[in-house]
This record gives structure tokens, C-alpha cells and sequence, in this order.
């Protein structure tokens, strides 16, 4: 399944670039070019031929590795990718891991007294979430813990400006800098990265807490935690079973959204200069890139792809009857 | 232990010492230059992201305008004056057709390679073999050949003697570069090392690209070798702030010296904060509204009229400009000096309008669509202000947004398919013979609304041959009233150019191509 889904997504994208009057030739040219170097640019981009001509060529590079060149900074896009994309995981990583630890356990708690104070706030919470525009809550918190209170550093990227990259392991500035003792830039990459997660988180965790409150009212009111609860067995215990099912579709959920999670970073990583995949790609996508726009929507795509295939593997483990069905 | 290596280096902390203490004391100085985006290339052949904000600081031309100081005390450039830069001195002979530069001695690239007349031959052979931007100078310019004579002479022909080809040689285009490099470089696909350009620079200017990490930034050095006075800031570092509220906020703090391409709505706010310093200089390119008459019902003159008398200008003035531009009646700016007339007489006037249209057989009303995009500011500000001005003479104008490179593209010489859409010109070189050439010259690269009147194409080039100043004066001003009577354009503001700084800040000189000369800045105080 996994192939005919990338091969379509790559030739949807492949035809949806191309379609309208996006031409990178203008660009490259410059504003002063003539005729005769617009054609010649067109030939050295390959756009002067036949559409499933330039598919076919872009699908025998991709086989090999060869994601094209960005016109916009002469680039190799698989490098881009490479160079980009742990600055985004790192984000997204550590505001997913954040969200899920407050989301879950507010989304628990809330399912157990339904209505109560601690579920209308959380639910207040949650509605806050979903309805903030991240650039909005971005830029206000910028000029609040920024600007006013100096409590955050400026939103200039990873780094502060006088910390230097630690050796690359993981991809992460933090963790590097971690693992290699290098507390200074550990500091710093920690210190850039809180008001980013921590806003970051907010949206992630809002869906979290209305769903596990959800699955867990549901799974509440099922006949096993009814019968579990008719055994007198303690509320301790009764919670723990209707975790152990809630569990599975949690998982799942977190999962799902987190497959939409990387694009939507993206104005985030741009408020903050954070140099990620996001920030990229849609300065790609806004530009035109042809080569760089694919690039960007393959990754989303095996991204997507890897955390279904990771998903079902999780759900094997925890639900072991899985298996046994067709 | 991490070295301090690719990129911000050694800089970095220099820069924050810098910032810390108003730039006294600390050994290096370093510039902290907040940009939209990392430089995407460095060949000004092609104009990506940040090629222009780096490159004018990269290279430089035989010749550069005289500074001058203006009667506020400000230093400004003088555009009437080309005086010797890189070359020490020129004898013209033919007629003004044949000039012969005697290249500086001691000019050098970082790289250590002395300047030579070959570097100026193989940086036009270079531009014209590449047909781009620094072709179109060659054409306007009327370059028919460049000659190495000696080591230290190079030999220009021109087809005709004019005023625009030494003020070319004051820009970077063509860059002049250091050619034993690039040869370097060359490769039998890339004869030109356009591919090593877009993330090295061999120029013989203040600074050198030291290092580029796409998303993050650059970091651009002094050249040790340059020939003039030593720059205050010897380094500096270019980073990619891509939002303009964030650019707002660092430089307010205190922690970038320059916000670059501020919007209209930030300045407003910036103008009143104590913590910014914000200084401007008048634009020399107008925000136009383009009618191209190839297209109905552009193709009649009455309805172009039309609608020059249905905008509202002074609405756009304070709507869009918030005041901050300065209304426009020519398609040259009053920078031009003498040779600037006020000829663009439209004033909003519904009744004319109205009138024109009835005549022109619109009585009931007429359909036009307004595309534009996002090159500028202020487009989509100007497009709905449009349309509200437009409806009240019964014209109904339908907005649409393309991206930008769809713009681009579809205004490209051999292409220009937009009926009706925003676009400003700005002259690079200061000659109203080259200004009226690049926007209305059926040849020139920004006549985009592919504006074709062969009296026009007579009259400029007549100007751009004339070296009689006062006669020049007087084909300038036939040309902007023949223009204007053509009605091809709604002009409405001059956008002026912004600096937005860090208090300290000071020395900033504007330039033609409105890009910020680091040599010039300083920190004091």
C-alpha cells in the first residue's frame, strides 16, 4: 500500500506545482533577461518538455535518491531535507512529549467527573487550543515574555547568538549538547526552545485532552468498568483498567495528529527563526519551487507513513487480539 | 569543547559585546543585520533572496557619485557627479564614444589578486554572455565592446556617446570580479562559475562571504585588502528573521542593529518608539497601477484616462502610504531634480470619469479585473482602495491574487498577458534617460504593461544620447508629458526608503539600488 500512496501523492504534488503560471524561469532570470535566456533557463530546468516527460525523469531520480535541486538556493533538496529536518523534529518532538503529558492525564481526569470544575476549565482550556491562531498567540507571547517581561530570548532561531552548534548526534541542540557535556549551549538550545514548545504544546495538547475525554467517558461507562466498579474493586484499580483501554485509541489519536503536526509548524518555525522543514517549505511553496515544494510534500508524506507503520506496531504491543484479526 | 567554526564564529560573542556596549571598546565590531531571508545566491546576474542586500556590499565600480551634503547637513549622493573609484582615471576620445579607464592600483580581492583590466573584461564578457541583468546595461548603456589594452587600461566602444554608461560603472552590474578565481571555479558545463557564486563571492569590495547556513543566515566579513578606509563594522552577521513583527521586536530590544524591509503598518508604530531610530529618504520609483493596452478595454485611451480620474489619490496617500509617501504626479521622481516635471495632471474627478466612460460607450458601468500579489507591501492595500475609488465611477473591479511568481512570470519581456496590476520601478542608475528607458521603453525591462509608442522610444533615446543638459532637460520633460497623455499608468505615491535601526546607528547613506551600504554605518553612543 505504502508505494501506490507515495507514488500518487508525488505526482499530485508534481501536477499541482505546475499548475496556473508559476514559472520559476522569471525569477531565475531576473528582471532584465531577454527572450533567448528565459528559453534557455527553461531548458536547463527541463520545463520546456512534455509533462509525463518531466514526471517520468523527476520519478527516475527520485528512485535514486535524486529529490532536484531548489532553483531558489542551487541547493540539493535531499540536503535541505537532511539539514532541516531535525530542527523542526526537535520542535515538534519535545511539543508533542509535553502536550501528550498534560493532555492525557487532563483528558483522564476530566472524563471522571464529568461537568465538575476541573472539566470545565480543562474543556475551557481545550476550546482555547483549537481557536487560537498560532501566529497570533506567537507573536503576542513574543512581545509578553520577550519584549515586556524579558523572560524569554529573542526568537532568533536554536541558538543564542553567541552559543555555537554541539557536534551533530541526534539532530536536537539540546540533546547533543547534553550528551557531548556541553551545558552552555545546552542552556541555550533549552532556553530558545521553551516559549516555541510550550505554545507549540498548547495546540497539541488542546485535541488531546477533548479526545481522551471522550474515549474515556466512554470506555467509563462501558459494562466492564461497570462490572469492575460492581465488584467493589477500588477506584484506583477501576481507573487503571479503563486506562489499559482507553490507551490503544489515545495512542492512536496522538499518532494521527501528529502526522499533521509537521506541516503545521511551519508558521511557528517562521515567527520564531527557527530555520526548520516547515519554514522551508513554505517559503518553497510560496516561491514556487517546484523541486523544493515535491521534496517537502514526500517528506510529509513518508513521514505520515512511517508513524501509521510505527502506529500499528504500537498497537500490536499493547493489544495483543489485534493480531488475530483479518 | 565546540569550536567556532562554520558558522556564527567568533562573531557572535564579538556581537553581543557590541550590542552591549553601544559598539565602544569591543576589538571586533560586528553588525547584526536583520533580513527576511538567507542569501540565496550571490550572483547578481539573478536576484534572489537577499543577492542584492549582500552583493552591493560585495562588489563595487570604476566609478561611484560624488557625496555631497544637502542644506539639512545630511550627507546625500550627488546624482549629477560620477567621480573615479576603482579606476583612478578615464580620457574618452571619439566623440565621447571610445572611453578608456585607468584601473586604481592596490585594489584588491580578498583572495590577494590585484585588480586588473582583465577582471573588468572578463566581468562584462560574463554579463553579456549571460544576457540578464548586467546584459540589459550593456543594451541601455550602448556597450558594443570591452577591451583589456594593458594590465591597468580597459577600453570601452559605445555605439553612441551618453550620460547613462558612466553611472553604470558606479553599480554593481555588472559585479566586477576577481576572474583568476572564478577561473578557478569554471567548469566545462559552468564557464562562468555562476554555481560556485550562488554561495561564494570573488568581489573587490569592503566584505566577503564568509559563510552561509541556509535557514539561519550569513556571515559576511571585512576584505582585509580593501583599498579604502577600513570599515567600522568589520564583520557582519546577516541573520533570517522572517517575520517583520519579529524583526520589530529584536531591534526595539536591542538585539539586531537593522530591521530590513519593515512594513508600512510597523513603521507607523516604530516612528514613535524611542528605543528605534527611523530614518527615511524619498523613493525614486512610483507605486503604479499598469494598464496594458494590448487588452480591452485597456486598448482605449478613455478609459485609461478614465480611470486616472476615478482613483482616489489622496484616499491611497493616507490609506495605504498612511502619509508616510509622497504623492506622485510624473513617472519621474523629484529626485530627478531639473529634469522632473509635474506632468501626470489627473486629480480624482468622478464627473470626468464618468463622462470619459459614457464616451467610450461603458455608460452603464464597466467589468475590469485588478491581479496582484505580494512584491510589495502595499499591493493589496492599493487593490481594495482601488476598487472602493473605481466603483464610484461606476467601474467594477474584480481583485484577484496570484503568487508571486506567477506575477513574475507572467510579466516577463515576451509574455506580458496581465491586463491591469501594480508594479514600481527603481531606477538603479540615477539618469532619466535610463529611468524612462527601464519603465516605458518598449524595450525596457520593466515597461511590464508592455506600454509601445514609437514617438516615446524617439524621444528617450534622443535623451539618453543627449549630453546637453539643458537640452536633455527639455526631451525629459516632453517625454513624461507624452507619458502621461497616454495614461498607460496610475501613479500614486513614491514609497520612501526606511532605515530602521538601532539608536546607535549611525552614517547611513542611501543609494540608487535602496539597499543599506554597511561601510558607511558606525555605532556611536
Amino acid at each position: 500500500m505504502v508505494v501506490p500512496i507515495l507514488l500518487g501523492i508525488t505526482f499530485l504534488t508534481f501536477m499541482l506545482v505546475r499548475i496556473g503560471d508559476q514559472n520559476p524561469v522569471a525569477m531565475l532570470g531576473g528582471p532584465m533577461a531577454d527572450e533567448v535566456t528565459f528559453a534557455v533557463i527553461e531548458k536547463e530546468l527541463g520545463l520546456d518538455k512534455p509533462f509525463f516527460v518531466q514526471f517520468g525523469i523527476y520519478l527516475g531520480n527520485l528512485v535514486q535518491g535524486d529529490l532536484g535541486e531548489s532553483w531558489q538556493s542551487s541547493e540539493r533538496v535531499a540536503d535541505e531535507i537532511r539539514n532541516r529536518l531535525p530542527a523542526s523534529l526537535e520542535l515538534l518532538v519535545f511539543s508533542v512529549l509535553l502536550g501528550a503529558l498534560v493532555g492525557v492525564p487532563v483528558g483522564l481526569r476530566s472524563a471522571q467527573r464529568p461537568n465538575g470544575l476541573f472539566d470545565q476549565v480543562s474543556r475551557f482550556v481545550s476550546l482555547f487550543g483549537f481557536s487560537v491562531p498560532t501566529y497570533w498567540i506567537a507573536l503576542m507571547s513574543i512581545f509578553v515574555f520577550f519584549f515586556l517581561l524579558r523572560w524569554a530570548p529573542p526568537p532568533m532561531g536554536r541558538l543564542d547568538i553567541a552559543s555555537f552548534p554541539p557536534p551533530d548526534l541526534t539532530g536536537s541542540y539540546f540533546i547533543d549538547s547534553v550528551l557531548t557535556g556541553n551545558w552552555t549551549t545546552a542552556w541555550s538550545a533549552l532556553g530558545q526552545l521553551t516559549l516555541p514548545v510550550i505554545l507549540f504544546s498548547i495546540i497539541v495538547a488542546a485535541p488531546i485532552i477533548k479526545h481522551t475525554r471522550a474515549i474515556s467517558l466512554e470506555v467509563l461507562a462501558s459494562d466492564y468498568v461497570r462490572y469492575a466498579r460492581a465488584q467493589g474493586l477500588r477506584p484506583r484499580t477501576v481507573r487503571r483498567v479503563a486506562l489499559r483501554n482507553a490507551i490503544t485509541p489515545i495512542l492512536t489519536f496522538i499518532g494521527t495528529e501528529l502526522t499533521g503536526l509537521l506541516a503545521a509548524v511551519s508558521l511557528l518555525e517562521l515567527i520564531f527563526a527557527w530555520g526548520g522543514l516547515g519554514q522551508w517549505g513554505l517559503n518553497a511553496i510560496l516561491l514556487g519551487d517546484f523541486a523544493a515544494v515535491q521534496g517537502y510534500v514526500l517528506v510529509l508524506a513518508v513521514f505520515s507513513v512511517a508513524i501509521f507503520i510505527v502506529l500499528d506496531l504500537l498497537v500490536l504491543l499493547l493489544e495483543p487480539r489485534a493480531t488475530l484479526r483479518p | 569543547m565546540n569550536k567556532p567554526t562554520n558558522w556564527l564564529g567568533s562573531a557572535a560573542l564579538a556581537a553581543v559585546l557590541a550590542l552591549s556596549a553601544g559598539g565602544a571598546g569591543a576589538q571586533e565590531k560586528t553588525f547584526i543585520f536583520g533580513a527576511v531571508g538567507t542569501p540565496a545566491g550571490f550572483d547578481t546576474d539573478a536576484w534572489l533572496t537577499g543577492t542584492l542586500e549582500t552583493t552591493v556590499n560585495v562588489y563595487e565600480g570604476l566609478t561611484k557619485h560624488a557625496i555631497v551634503t544637502d542644506g539639512s547637513g545630511r550627507e546625500v549622493i550627488d546624482a549629477s557627479k560620477v567621480e573615479p573609484h576603482m579606476a583612478e582615471s578615464w580620457t574618452v576620445s571619439d566623440g565621447g564614444k571610445v572611453v578608456t579607464y585607468k584601473i586604481r592600483p592596490g585594489v584588491k580581492s580578498p583572495f590577494g589578486n590585484e585588480l586588473s583590466a582583465h577582471d573588468v573584461a572578463h566581468s562584462w564578457a560574463m554579463a553579456k554572455d549571460r544576457k540578464r541583468v548586467g546584459n540589459f546595461m550593456v543594451k541601455v548603456g550602448r556597450v558594443e565592446s570591452v577591451e583589456a589594452i594593458s594590465d591597468s587600461e580597459v577600453k570601452f566602444t559605445l555605439g553612441t556617446a551618453n550620460n547613462i554608461f558612466p553611472r553604470i560603472l558606479s553599480t554593481v552590474f555588472p559585479a566586477l570580479v576577481d576572474s583568476k578565481v572564478m577561473k578557478e571555479h569554471a567548469t566545462a558545463d559552468d564557464q562562468w562559475a555562476t554555481k560556485w557564486m550562488a554561495k561564494n563571492t570573488a568581489g573587490f569590495g569592503p566584505y566577503h562571504v564568509e559563510s552561509v547556513k541556509p535557514g539561519e543566515g550569513a556571515v559576511l566579513v571585512y576584505n582585509k585588502n580593501y583599498f579604502e578606509e577600513k570599515p567600522y563594522f568589520t564583520r557582519v552577521i546577516y541573520r533570517e528573521i522572517p517575520s517583520a513583527a519579529s524583526r520589530a521586536a529584536l531591534v526595539k530590544s536591542g538585539q539586531i542593529h537593522w530591521a530590513d524591509q519593515m512594513p508600512i503598518q510597523q513603521l507607523v508604530d516604530l516612528i514613535k518608539d524611542p528605543k528605534v531610530k527611523v530614518d527615511s529618504v524619498p523613493g525614486t520609483g512610483a507605486a503604479t497601477l499598469r494598464m496594458n493596452p494590448n487588452f480591452k478595454p485597456f486598448d482605449d485611451i478613455r478609459v485609461r484616462k478614465a480611470i486616472n480620474y476615478a482613483f482616489d489619490y489622496n484616499a491611497v496617500h493616507e490609506a495605504v502610504f498612511r502619509g508616510l509617501g509622497e504623492l506622485s504626479d510624473s513617472i519621474l521622481a523629484p529626485a530627478f531634480g531639473a529634469y522632473y516635471t509635474p506632468a501626470q495632471t489627473y486629480q480624482t474627478d468622478l464627473g470626468k470619469a464618468k463622462a470619459l466612460l459614457s464616451e467610450a460607450g461603458h455608460a452603464n458601468g464597466l467589468d475590469i479585473q485588478l491581479e496582484y500579489s505580494d512584491n510589495w507591501w502595499w499591493e493589496e492595500s492599493l487593490a481594495i482602495q482601488t476598487k472602493d475609488a473605481l466603483a464610484k465611477a461606476g467601474i467594477n473591479v474584480a481583485l484577484k491574487r496570484i503568487p508571486k511568481t506567477e506575477m513574475n512570470s507572467r510579466r516577463r519581456i515576451g509574455k506580458r498577458d496581465i491586463p491591469f496590476f501594480p508594479h514600481l520601478a527603481n531606477a538603479f542608475v540615477l539618469d532619466p534617460g535610463y529611468a524612462f528607458y527601464l519603465s516605458a521603453h518598449s524595450e525596457g525591462s520593466s515597461d511590464v504593461n508592455d506600454y509601445n509608442n514609437p514617438k516615446f522610444d524617439a524621444l528617450v533615446d534622443a535623451l539618453i544620447g543627449e549630453t546637453d543638459t539643458t537640452k536633455a532637460i527639455a526631451l525629459a520633460k516632453e517625454a513624461q508629458m507624452m507619458h502621461a497623455d497616454d495614461a498607460t499608468f496610475v501613479i500614486s505615491d513614491f514609497p520612501k526608503t526606511y532605515a530602521v535601526t538601532a539608536p546607535c546607528i549611525k552614517g547611513w547613506l542611501w543609494y540608487q539600488h535602496d539597499r543599506v551600504v554597511w561601510k558607511h554605518l558606525r555605532c556611536e553612543g
